[in-house]
This record gives structure tokens, sequence and C-alpha cells, in this order.
């Protein structure tokens, strides 16, 4: 789509001098203060008012959502979109690598997931490695440089990967001899001693600093230890200043992770997939962790093969935190609806299905302070539906992130011709200019 | 076995045999006509004997009070791997794709394993049918249409020759292939399809004059069919350039068209109007296929084959998913696609399409009762399948799925 | 070949069937020719006096009585191009890739799947292009013949591919080539993709380079305490996969496009590294990037093309349509935000391609004393050897190419090639847009 257009757009919404904008006679679906019709009044940003009726201030824009439905910008917990790479999958520790690294602004599934209703999406790496790369949290702010797309204060996150996946050895199903690439683990026992061998080693490196810091501060000469970037994260997990995301299905192997990390006591933030959690639902609860699922998503792998659609609505009986996520950049559009199937199979309420896509997912990345919810104070990320969010009939009209509005339906139909125009003309120009190219391009004999 | 045992397993069948009743004060939506509110269904012996407001029960025919439910046909998947594969990701599971390029002899129906757990799963969503389409090579083999109940996958079978599933050749541009030589590659693909298709007409003929030396090949036995017209081709087509040649070559070759994975058909749309050619829309919940395209391409396209006068039902092509057939045809309706037709797209036009619209596909006299009765619109995603019958048989909605949940929700 | 004969020659005419005559008079006089210095104003009418190998006087020089005078009657004299990037003398080196994308040359020899950065996988670092140079490459004589005197050659293999050098296209012995070395560490962001050894993805790339720096910093303080305090410390190991990054004085890091330059100027700064962008084919994007991060780059002269032998009915996206049409508008673009960049003609198919690109460019709003400066002058300052090479200076290395007409215009001849002093005249004339090897 068009891209400098709209960000050009959206440059004139976050300019500091934005005016207010106000959302009224919708259908306000707050997700934790109830619903109710009425509007919402942006500022800077920032949700400012939101009540049945609200005083518009002078030079603000009024959007009349009258029969329209307003919820909070959907956050997605698992996503791989707006990265140039995803999986280092050639050791079995890639702690050393981070998405925010390959960043892609440019990738048009950002857009797409915009026109879903998705404003935040937590980016992880694969899940190739028993410990994967760093990932990070980003706002679909489509238009904006890779800088621009990042959730500036959101926790720094590390993905972990159990099961199938990272005990997958290497390439030896492969052709030849020259692409085998053995690589351990082959078991889930492998998969679980990659992990606590990872955080003997993260500590040791850890008391190595402390002592040559110590050493250093008694004035003694010392050679720096070297710096390790695939440990360093891991020491940051131990000090609680990274997040562990971790992939994982069965439930022994779900167990297995939780029992490690309280033995080298840190904390496993969100179990992603999981889609036995409701197995061990009791012992997730108990370590605190959240679960961030699939709806209905089964049968593609054996691990896979006692998924059931009532995972997500067992482990909300069972007091676990929950939110649905997509692994997909197809699925990402229509997280609404996924939701909604939580209200199928098992009965869950509107607002507890809701939640798995909003102040869920913020509450398990830490940035329920500021999105997740319509609350004043908070960032005015806001999705417009035509219908219930949660009708397979709804449709997203209009997304606004920071209050500045990214997406719009009228604006996407009406450029759509304005792009196959542009497309058309620079074809015929090429075209045109192709016989004398050819002669240029001539290769001598 | 114990004479206990064969006692048990006669009593299920007695009560399989159970396939008369009466509901009452439903809404019933026929699809085929406007929906009766407060209205009683008759059904006798596994068909519909008779709609209307006010029926009365006949002697003996159990009576279920249908207040607050709706009832629908049951719908029909147009596309799936439905009891042929078990776990995506695991080989011998699977029996979808048989090697070869011309296999016109296999039969997908006979590799459905009635007892495979997607079974339960997809129908308790209110999916009474499904096409098992074989893939792979050329001619990948017959889809046969199932019924998703039966103790046999004979009693499954409503058609186990519905259509023979081609993968029409496509000019596949890959990395490091000079276009030409795709090109090369693709008419040399034709020509072999059309030497097939001239084999299968000789064999026709020597056939028919029975001379001495005749002998019977299976492949083109299978062919027969196809040729006499009594079975259509499904043909796998994407783009406008192979919907394009697909039609022209189905022409020339006077063979029944009906196309599938259609994404992209550009002006072949009246084409295919003109022609009266249907489609199997693949997956409506799909990211557009180029870059450029509108977010929503895949959720329009629908809607663009209505307008323009395309007949079309839906697939799930796959199984994991086939239980959201629903929700494929509601993404559409959401995206422009009349709600009737929307519906009409699970129910009778698949029927249509794939020539049992006098035993299925719709809520009238006569036909199967393949019924799904329901507590609310069946294409939103929140409404719940009460009961379902097919053939007038009521059919456990329960599975795996329900199993699991039951089991671990009472986990003290 | 032409060192042969350059070692047999004195001032006697030597013809070769290579397809050049040289000849080696000690002074040359070149004498009422258009001079363009590129340093300071064009010379309408003047001379140039190079004595052994090197300038001597620039203006209105009377030539001494041993010179060998030829007349510059309608001829231009001009700097002699340098190729800022290139694999000129190092020709088992795999070439640049013609995608338009930065090169990532697959190495020819496949590694042992690497475990992790302490393998050093994909180093080459400590490989000198200095070392490598074979005068049996014959594209030496093939760029000469289009206006080339100089060239920044670099190894290309890997992800540290190694260090470049400056040189001359012309020498009695390899050796005798090199003017500067090391010009420059090249980097690619090479990977074999999963399933691959270590590293097989860009994150793991970059995460790499990253730990490889880190190491460096680490090895060189490592050595440095040891060398002051050897008595009673462990000592540190020798490293060559580090030796090569820590003598770099700069680093060659590819970029195309808005994305790749922040990514890669990031890590530059990050890495407190002097970094020259390559690439650049949506450089008319986002100038205001390279400008804010002072950023110095090398365009490269092959322009994104529609791809040979592709589908004519494959759907191109507007993107690509618009990078094929303004890519030779970066160049323009550049100039007017302000960012000092070069040309690079590394990964053209020919030499004969080099006038078209670069008219392609200045179509597009280029100057054409900038086209000339972004292959002479800016070349040799941005390697930071603009004391010996890149104008027409007294005291300057005596490389120029001599022209009937405009460098880069259609009917353009070069008539004469000088390097360090020597003359080198393309047998046929031909247009220099039809020069072929």
């Amino acid at each position: 789509m068009t891209r400098l257009l709209w960000a050009a757009l959206a440059a004139s919404f976050t300019l500091p001098a934005a005016p207010p904008v106000v959302i009224q006679n919708a259908r306000v679906l707050t997700v934790t203060r109830g619903s109710f019709t009425g509007a919402v009044l942006v500022k800077d940003g920032k949700i400012a008012e939101a009540a049945e009726k609200v005083m518009i201030p002078p030079g603000a824009r009024v959007i009349d959502a009258g029969g329209q439905y307003l919820m909070p910008g959907i956050i997605d917990c698992h996503s791989h979109i707006a990265a140039d790479s995803i999986n280092e999958g050639a050791v079995s520790v890639s702690s050393m690598t981070g998405i925010e690294d390959v960043l892609n602004p440019d990738d048009i599934s950002i857009y797409r997931a915009l026109a879903g209703g998705v404003t935040t999406a937590n980016i992880l790496h694969g899940s190739a490695n028993s410990i994967g790369g760093k990932c990070i949290v980003i706002k679909t702010r489509w238009g904006s440089a890779a800088e621009g797309l990042k959730f500036k204060g959101a926790m720094p996150g590390i993905k972990f990967a159990l099961g199938e996946n990272p005990k997958r050895r290497g390439m030896d199903d492969g052709p030849a001899g020259s692409r085998r690439n053995l690589r351990y683990p082959g078991t889930r026992m492998g998969v679980e001693d990659v992990i606590r061998e990872a955080f003997t080693e993260a500590k040791a490196y850890q008391a190595r600093w402390k002592e040559y810091e110590a050493g250093k501060a008694r004035g003694e000469t010392l050679i720096p230890p070297r710096r390790d970037l695939k440990l360093e994260p891991l020491v940051e997990v131990l000090e609680g200043k990274r997040f562990v995301h971790a992939h994982c299905y069965r439930a022994d192997e779900i167990l297995m992770l939780l029992r490690v990390a309280d033995e080298f006591g840190f904390k496993i933030r969100t179990l992603q997939h999981v889609l036995e959690g409701y197995k061990v639902a009791r012992e997730i609860a108990a370590h605190g962790a959240g679960a961030s699922t699939f709806s209905d998503w089964w049968s593609y792998k054996v691990e896979a093969y006692d998924a059931i659609p009532y995972n997500a609505a067992i482990m909300v009986r069972k007091g676990v935190l929950v939110s649905l996520n997509s692994d997909s950049a197809e699925l990402m559009r229509r997280l609404n609806t996924e939701a909604a199937k939580t209200m199928k199979y098992g009965g869950l309420t509107e607002t507890e299905a809701l939640s798995l896509i909003t102040i869920n997912p913020a509450k398990q990345l830490k940035i329920d302070d500021r999105v997740g919810s319509i609350e004043v104070g908070k960032d005015a990320d806001l999705v417009l539906f035509d219908k219930h969010p949660l009708s397979s009939f709804a449709k997203v009209q209009k997304v606004f992130i920071d209050g500045a509005l990214y997406f719009d339906r009228d604006r996407d139909l009406s450029e759509r011709q304005l792009l196959q125009l542009k497309k058309k003309k620079l074809l015929e120009q090429e075209k045109q200019s192709a016989p004398q190219q050819k002669k240029q391009d001539r290769r001598p004999q | 076995m114990k004479p206990v045992a064969l006692w048990i397993a006669a009593a299920v069948l007695s009560a399989a045999a159970d396939n008369s009743f009466l509901i009452r004060g439903a809404a019933v939506y026929p699809v085929s006509s406007p929906a009766i509110e407060n209205a009683s269904l008759l059904v006798l012996d596994g068909r519909v004997a008779a709609v209307g407001p006010k029926i009365a029960a006949p002697k003996g025919v159990r009576v279920i009070d249908g207040k607050g439910l709706r009832v629908y046909p049951g719908m029909i998947d147009s596309a799936t791997e439905v009891g042929m594969s078990e776990i995506g990701a695991v080989g011998v599971t699977n029996d979808v794709r048989e090697l070869g390029d011309f296999k016109p002899q296999l039969r997908a129906g006979i590799a459905v394993n009635p007892s495979s757990e997607h079974i339960p799963v997809i129908r308790a969503n209110g999916i009474t049918a499904a096409m098992a389409v074989p893939d792979g090579g050329v001619i990948a083999g017959q889809a046969s249409l199932m019924r998703l109940d039966g103790w046999t996958w004979e009693e499954m079978a409503v058609k186990l020759d519905a259509a023979l599933h081609l993968n029409f050749p496509a000019i596949a541009a890959r990395r490091n292939t000079p276009f030409s030589e795709a090109k090369r590659e693709y008419n040399r693909d034709l020509k072999q399809l059309d030497e097939y298709l001239e084999q299968a007409r000789r064999y026709q003929t020597a056939r028919k004059a029975a001379g001495p030396g005749f002998r019977t090949n299976l492949q083109f036995e299978a062919m027969l069919p196809l040729l006499e017209g009594k079975v259509p081709l499904m043909v796998t087509a994407v783009r406008e350039r192979e919907i394009k040649a697909a039609v022209e070559w189905a022409e020339k070759q006077k063979l029944r068209l009906v196309l599938s994975e259609v994404r992209k058909p550009g002006a072949m749309l009246a084409e295919l109007k003109a022609k009266n050619i249907p489609v199997i829309l693949g997956p409506v919940q799909d990211l557009p296929l180029d870059h450029d395209d509108p977010y929503d391409a895949a959720f329009t396209l629908p809607a663009e084959l209505y307008k323009a006068g395309v007949r079309f039902a839906f697939g799930s092509f796959g199984n994991q998913f086939s239980r959201n057939l629903p929700y494929q045809a509601a993404t559409a309706v959401a995206f422009g696609l009349p709600y009737e037709e929307g519906l009409k797209s699970v129910t009778l036009y698949p029927a249509e399409i794939w020539g049992v619209s006098a035993e299925m596909g719709s809520i009238e006299k006569a036909k199967w009762a393949d019924l799904m009765v329901t507590d609310g619109d069946p294409l939103e995603v929140k409404t719940q399948v009460r009961r379902l019958f097919i053939k007038g048989r009521e059919v456990d909605l329960e599975s795996k799925h329900t199993r699991l949940y039951k089991k671990y929700l009472a986990r003290p | 070949m032409k060192y042969r004969v350059l070692a047999l020659a004195c001032s006697a005419l030597v013809f070769l069937p290579g397809g050049i005559v040289a000849e080696v008079p000690s002074v040359i006089a070149i004498r009422g020719a258009r001079i363009v210095t590129v340093s300071g104003p064009v010379i309408p009418r003047g001379t140039v006096i190079l004595r052994d190998g090197l300038i001597e006087a620039v203006g209105d020089a009377q030539p001494p009585p041993e010179a060998w005078v030829i007349d510059g009657e309608g001829l231009t004299v001009y700097p002699g191009l340098l190729d800022a990037l290139s694999t000129l003398g190092l020709p088992d080196m795999p070439r640049l890739n013609g995608t338009g994308r930065p090169n990532a040359a697959r190495p020819r020899s496949a590694p042992a799947p690497a475990r992790g950065p302490e393998d050093r996988p994909l180093n080459t670092s400590y490989l000198r292009a200095a070392g490598e140079l074979s005068l049996t490459d014959r594209r030496l004589e093939a760029a000469r013949n289009a206006g080339f005197t100089g060239a920044v050659t670099f190894p290309t293999e890997g992800v540290f591919a190694g260090l470049g050098a400056v040189i001359d296209l012309a020498g009695k012995r390899p050796g005798e080539m090199v003017v500067q070395s090391p010009a420059g560490l090249y980097l690619t962001m090479y990977n074999g993709g999963f399933g691959t050894g270590y590293p097989s993805s860009l994150m793991g790339v970059i995460a790499y380079i990253r730990q490889i720096y880190l190491d460096a910093g680490q090895y060189k303080a490592a050595r440095d305490i040891y060398a002051a305090h050897p008595n009673g410390l462990k000592r540190p190991g020798y490293d060559k996969w580090l030796e090569g990054v820590l003598e770099a004085p700069r680093v060659l890091l590819p970029a195309n496009d808005p994305k790749e330059f922040e990514r890669m100027l990031r890590l530059g700064e990050e890495l407190n590294l002097q970094v020259l962008l390559y690439g650049l084919a949506e450089g008319f994007r986002a100038p205001e990037i390279l400008r804010k991060h002072n950023a110095r780059v090398l365009v490269n002269l092959r322009w994104p093309e529609k791809p040979r032998g592709a589908d004519p009915e494959a759907e191109e996206t507007l993107r690509v349509l618009e990078t094929r049409d303004l890519a030779p508008s970066t160049p323009a673009a550049l100039v007017k935000a302000g960012v000092k960049f070069a040309f690079y003609a590394g990964a053209l198919e020919k030499p004969a391609d080099l006038a078209p690109a670069v008219r392609r460019a200045m179509i597009a709003g280029l100057s054409h004393d900038d086209a000339v400066r972004a292959m002479t002058l800016n070349v040799a300052e941005l390697y930071g050897v603009a004391d010996r090479l890149g104008s027409v200076e007294k005291g300057k290395i005596a490389n120029l190419v001599v022209t009937r007409g405009d460098l880069f215009r259609d009917k353009t001849e070069v008539k004469y090639v000088f390097v360090d002093g020597m003359k080198y005249e393309p047998e046929t004339p031909a247009p220099a847009a039809e020069v072929t090897r």
C-alpha cells in the first residue's frame, strides 16, 4: 500500500501539535471497565477521556462511530512478522542473536496485521533451539523506520523452545554428507540438559565478571574476561531483566521447564503454544507463568495431537493468565474471531474472550500500564469495528496507534486504484525504454 | 466374541437404525427456500418427510423439542483430507499423495479411515459431508464425497468417484530457471497430458470394439466416466494464465470442469460464468497471493465471483481446519458476499456441484436428513451445534476434544 | 601480458598482440589539452608534465626538452578513474554479483559446520588483497581501456572476507601495483541458510560480527596489558582471525535500502567502526538517513534490472518497479543531501557498461563534474589516499585518462591511459561505450 502516503499521514498525526481526536457514539468495549455507548477523547497520543459524553475540545477531529464498536488495540504475544530472519538454527543456544538486529519495517505483514486490528506484537525468534534468540515487542507503526516500530519501555525477551522443534538433529536427514550437521540434543532429555548447562555456564560467567570487577576495584592488574554475547542475555534472565517466552507443547516438557526455572531461580514469563497446558494448568498457575496459546490448532504434529480448543478456557478457569496468539501473518489479522472461539469452546464470557487478545497479553508482556484496555492515561491504541469484534462478520474500519490513524479502510479502498495506476505507468515506461536498453546491453561476440 | 458383547453390538446397531423423528418448534432454514419460524420437521427412514408449521408425529416417532433452536442442512466441505491424514508431520499417517504422475484409478474414499479422530471433531461443528481429495502428480486420483458417519468407508461413501483430481500443469518459475525453459517444461507436461487423454480415448474405442487381444487397463478404465461426461475433472488452477489454459484445454478435450483453488481469475471470471464452470474456493481466510494485492484480496474473492455470476463452493483444503468451514463463508459475507449465498456455498451449492443435490444440500422433502441443529447462526463462531443428524441418524457430538476437556477440567 | 612488455621496454615502442601499445619514456608532456583537475578549476588549455611516474606540473608549464610531447589538441585530461570496489587483480575471487544486491559470495569450498563464533567461521580477515594480486587478470587491461587506472580491490568470500588494497592497474610485479594496504575490511552478510553451520541466518551474522569485534577489543586489551605486565599474568594466545579485524582502517558493510542503511550504520556506531556502506540501490529513498549518520557510501553502478529470463507475467511489486526506475537518481540525491559517495563498477558485467550506467545517473540529475569526482577524487578521499590519487595535481601519482570528448558521453574515445606515468593506448580506438574486452 502506497507506503509513503501513509507515512505522511501518520506523521501528520504524531506531530506534537496534532489535534485531539474524539471518537463518538461508539459502543466502547474497554475490556477492563465494562462497556458503554459514548466517546473516547484522544490527546497527545493518550486516552484523555472515555465516557458516555466528553467535551469536544476546539480544533478536535471528530469521528462519528455510530453503530460501531471501539476496542483496545489487539496484542499478539507471538508473531514473526517484521523480521528479516527468524531462526539461527545452527546452534542449540542462539541467545547471541536478536530480532532487534533484523527488524524489517517494510514487511507488508505489518500493514496487514494493522488491518486486522493488531497494534502491538511480540516478535519472537524461531523455535529451532532449546534456547533461542532475543525477542522484541513492537507496535505496528507502518511507515516508520525500524527504530520507530519498537515498543519503547517494553521488557526485552528471549525465546526458549522445547519438544520436537529443538530436538531435530540438525540436517541429519538432508542430502549427502556435505550438508550433514548433527546437532545435540535429539531428545527431550537433551533439551533439558542444554538449558541446565547454559544456565550453569551463565552463572559461572556472572561470577567471573563479579570477580574481575572486585579485583579491579582493589587495584589489581587483570585481563578483563571475554564478553560473551551468548551468556549475557541468560544473565539478564537470572537477574530478572529479560522475559523468557518458551515454545512448548506437551505437559511433561512444560513441567520440566518450570522445574528447571525453579532450580536456577528465575521465572518463565510465558509458555507459548502450550497446547497441553490444560493438563498441567495447576502447576503453571503456581509458577506464575502466563500461557499464550492457539484457539483451535491441532494434529499437525504428534505433540499437537492432544491439543484441544478448550485449552484456553480450562487454563483461564484454573487461574492461569492466558492469551491467544497467531504465530502466523495470516491468523494475526483475525485474532478477534479466534477469541470468540473460547466462548464456543469452554464458555468464556465476552469480556474474558476479549481479554485474551488485549489486557492479558499486555500483562504477560508487562506493558499493561500502557496498552491492553481503554482507560484514561493509556496509549491511544484503538480499533474501530463495524460490528461486535467477536462476530464472524466484523470488519476493522480504523486503527489508531498513539492516537495516530494508521489504518483506515476507506482510505485503503480509495488508494487501491492509485497503486495500480502507478504500477501500470512504470511498466509502460519501462517497456518504452526497453529497446534502447537492449541495444546497450548487447553482449560482445 | 462373548454372547454379552454380541448382544451389546446388536443393541447399538438397532439404535443406529432409529432414523425417524420429529423436531417441533424450531426455526427451519431449508436454504433452498425461506426460513420458517416455529416449524416442525418430520424425518422418516432417514429422509425428510415434511416441513411445515404444524406436523403431527406419527405413532412411535420420537419427538424432539426444538424450542430456541434452528435447523439447517448439514454443511459440505468441498475439499479435505479427512480420514486420509491423521497427523500432518507424520508421514505414515498420511495417505493423500501417491507416487506417479497419472493415477486416475486411485480412489480416495477407500483410504478414508472411519475411526479417524478428525471425523467427530469436524462434524461436531455441523459438517456432515466432505470431499476427500487425493493429491500429487498430474492426475492425482478420484475424489470421493463422504458422509461423516458410518461404520465403514463403504457406509460413508456418497460417491466414490465424485470427481477426478487434476493438477493442471503450470509454468513453474523457479529460481535459476529462465522462463523459456520453464515454458518448455510446461509444454512438455501439457503434451504428456494430451497424450494420456488420447491413449484413454483409444482404449475406450478398443474396449467398445472388444476385439481379440483387448486387455483391461485399470488406469484407462478409471478414465471412462470422465470421458463419458459422468464425472467432472476437479482442476487445481490458481492464476488467470493457468485457469485460461485449463479452460481452453478442457474445452478442446470436451471435458467437464470444476476449478479448484482459484485465487486470481482476472478476466477469466466472465468466461467461467459463460461456460458455467463452477469453482471450489480455497481457504477464504488466507493472505493475498501477491505483495501488492489488497489486504483483503482473499476475503473479497467470493463476492467477486458472485457478482460475476460464477457458481462456487468452499473447501478447507486440509483437515485441521475443516471445522472452520462456516467461518470461511462468514468472512466472505463480511467482505461483500450476500449472507444467503454464504450459507448456500457450504450446503446447497456443493451438493449441486458434486451432482448430489437430489439427495442432500438442503432441507427438502425426500432428501436425506443430513441436519444440524444449532442455537444460532451457524456462521457465527459463538454458535453451538446442539444436535447433528446424518441420514436421519443422530450422531454423537463428542470427540477426542470434548473427552479430554471433561477429563482435565475435572483434574483436581 | 603487459608486465613482461614493460620490463623490456625502455623508450622503444613495442606492439603487443594483447591490444595495447605501451611506451615508456620517463618524461611525458601532454600539451594544449583541456585539463579537468577535479581538485581545482578546469584548465581550458594547458600542459601536464609526468616524470618518473608522478605528476610534475599542471597548467602553463613548458615541456622540458627531454620530454616525449603528446599533442593534446582537442583532448581532455582527467585523473585516471578509480573503481571504489572491485576484485581486479584477484582473478580467483568470486566476482561481485550482478543482482544489484550486495555481494555475499558463497565460499568455494564448504567449511566444516561451525558451532559458534568461537570457531571463527567464514572469517578470512587475515587475507590481504595486496599479497594475492595477479597480473594475469585479463580484466586489468579491459578496465584500463575503459579509463580506469586504479581500483580498490578486495577478497570477497565469507563474512569477514579480507583486507583490500588500493592498487594501480599495471605494474612490473604484482607488488608494484599496491598503493595502499590495507584499505579496509570487506564484510558481507553471507550465510548458508537454515540447516548449515553457524551463522546460518542474517541475525546470526550480525551477532557474529558483534562478537568478533568484542573479541578483538578484548584481545587487544589483553595483549596490551600482558605486554606491560608479562610477569605474573596468564599469556593471551594468538588469534589470526582477529588480527585483520584490528588492522583494518575501515569496514565495508552492505546496505541497499533505508532499513539496511540504519541497520548497518547503527552496527558501525555501536562497534565504533569507520564504515563505508556499499550497494545503495535504494539510496534515493532516504538520503537524509545517510546524511544524519554522516555516512560515507559506495554506489553500485550496476543499476537494478528486470531479472533475465523472468516470467513476463510474474507480478512485480511497486517497490521493485520504482527502484528500477529511480535507482539511478540515487547519486543526484546524495549530492543534494551532502552525502559523500563514490561509484563502484566492480559489479558491472563489462567495462563497456560503465559509460551508459553513468549516463543514466546523469539523466537522473547528477552533474558531469560530480560523476567524474565520484570515480576519482571521492574514491581517493574515502580511502584516505587523496594525497596520492584522485586529481590532476603536482606530486600525485601520474594516473590519467585522456579522452576525445567528455568522459561518459556516447561517442567519447579513450585515447590514452597513464598508469604510474606509463602510457597505454587502446589498440583500436573505439567509442568508449563500445569498448569491449
